[in-house]
């Protein structure tokens, strides 16, 4: 399957905040594992929906400046309830700080009035080359991949509108 | 192992600060668990498990949160206020908490109250130091 | 994609620990998303594949009667990221067992090379969450042909034939 956990930007204030949506539906083939059932969004993929998020509001605010944003610590991760097929969670993520190769994030996703999932977490921004010169070139090419992604999610929230 | 009721607070203080993601200096005696703290029901069993092995005590759940099975029991709760039967079972569940306040007004959305940082406190401290 | 972070397990001790292995592969599809151009796994699937292994770890202990969801990531911190052709070794560790619920703790490591620490709670949810409708069966571990599989290697895992049979029942 691709692997992108929210489906559209809906809000985004430099160095502060940003909103995005993410709609679940049965045709997402892993939802036939989990569980067979009694289809749910995984609890980690409501937490990397979270972490796309606080990506992308690092990513933006400062200006696609690394390829790489990974987790570095989550806590805290509380699930309270359950996302099922028809649903759509919004998620919201307030930076608490934004430095040069680290970030945190305080996140909530919400479906209908209803808390789902809340967490802390920090991330780590790198680029390949700081420890190889010769990886500058992939860089490269993940940052432009990234921008047209942006592109994707922000551009597409906004058409007709 | 006897333990100053200082020494329970600075453990009980670094386990809410882990459990709940909060920071040290809210973790006051008269912090309420659910009001100030923000602990749900899932933070509650993650606390007792923590008391646990920092204590080297078994705690049964209902033992220190009661609330849970008191609220579901008709004979103890009516019209969101608990009965003069579900104040004296949470009394006798509850020996180290001054209900008096409680009292005048026994709303269940107060309940979450009475759990206190210090309810805690009182109860690891009766546990560990009893003769 | 299926939802199966865990490869087999290599070790079983019932209701203490397991330790299981995933290997990563540039066969599986997201990771050409993550990122296009740079394949890593993401660490949230590895937290899953923790889930994966000490929820089963935390199932098995009451005869897969429970059942074990996933309420609280504790902890999870990330030392290093992972790529294509690195094989994974998850270790689980029971903490506490309860009737409503569990806690475990668990490391996943690369080679000589510590990749993660990761504490999960898990809830029974018949025990908890009351108010809430949920199947009757246990759609958690109703497929024990998945965890029959995932136990194929250990030699000493001694239950596994006991729990597939009261399955049956």
């Amino acid at each position: 399957m691709r692997f992108i956990l929210i489906d559209k930007v809906v809000s985004f204030e430099a160095g502060k905040q940003l909103k995005a949506v993410k709609s679940v539906s049965l045709a997402e083939e892993y939802l036939g594992d989990h569980f067979p059932t009694f289809p749910v969004l995984p609890g980690v993929l409501l937490l990397e929906g979270l972490i796309e998020s606080a990506s992308w509001l690092v990513r933006k605010s400062e200006g696609f400046a690394h390829s790489m944003i990974l987790l570095e610590q989550a806590k805290n991760v509380r699930y309270k309830s359950f996302l099922s097929p028809g649903a759509q969670i919004e998620y919201t993520v307030d930076a608490k700080a934004i430095e040069d190769n680290v970030s945190s994030f305080m996140g909530l996703g919400v479906s209908q009035g209803e808390r789902i999932v809340e967490a802390r977490f920090a991330l780590r921004h790198f680029n390949l080359a700081d420890d190889d010169s010769a990886m500058a070139a992939v860089d490269g090419e993940v940052v432009e991949n990234m921008k047209n992604r942006w592109k994707l999610l922000w551009h597409g929230s906004n058409f007709g509108s | 192992m006897a333990m100053s009721r200082e020494d329970i607070f600075q453990e009980v203080q670094e386990i809410l600060v882990d459990a709940l993601g909060v920071d040290d200096d809210e973790i006051t005696l008269e912090a309420t668990l659910m009001g100030d703290l923000g602990a749900e029901s899932i933070d509650f069993l993650d606390i007792v498990f923590r008391l646990e092995k920092a204590f080297s005590i078994k705690i049964p759940r209902e033992e220190l949160f009661p609330a849970e099975s008191l609220m579901s029991n008709p004979e103890f709760v009516s019209n969101g206020k608990l009965t003069e039967k579900g104040l004296a079972e949470i009394q006798e569940k509850l020996p180290h908490t001054d209900l008096t306040e409680f009292e005048k007004n026994p709303d269940l959305n107060k309940l979450g109250d009475l759990f206190t940082v210090n309810a805690i406190i009182n109860f690891i401290d009766s546990r560990i130091n009893a003769a | 994609m299926r939802w199966i972070w865990i490869d087999k397990f290599i070790e079983f001790k019932s209701g203490l620990r397991a330790v299981a292995v995933k290997n990563v592969t540039l066969a599986e599809e997201h990771l050409h998303d993550h990122f296009p151009g740079f394949p890593v796994m993401p660490e949230c699937l590895m937290i899953e594949g923790m889930a994966q292994t000490a929820g089963i770890l935390v199932g098995e202990a009451k005869n897969f009667q429970e059942k074990v969801i996933l309420a609280k990531v504790k902890k999870a911190v990330f030392f290093d990221y992972v790529k294509p052709g690195d094989s994974l070794r998850l270790e689980a560790k029971m903490e506490s067992l309860a009737p409503e619920a569990a806690s475990t703790s668990g490391k996943i490591t690369c080679g000589e090379k510590l990749i993660a620490e990761i504490d999960l709670l898990f809830s029974h949810v018949d025990n908890n969450l009351a108010g809430k409708e949920f199947p009757e069966e246990n759609f958690v571990f109703d497929d024990t042909s998945v965890f029959k599989s995932l136990l194929r290697d250990v030699a000493s895992y001694s239950s596994g034939t006991e729990f597939v049979e009261s399955e049956r029942d």
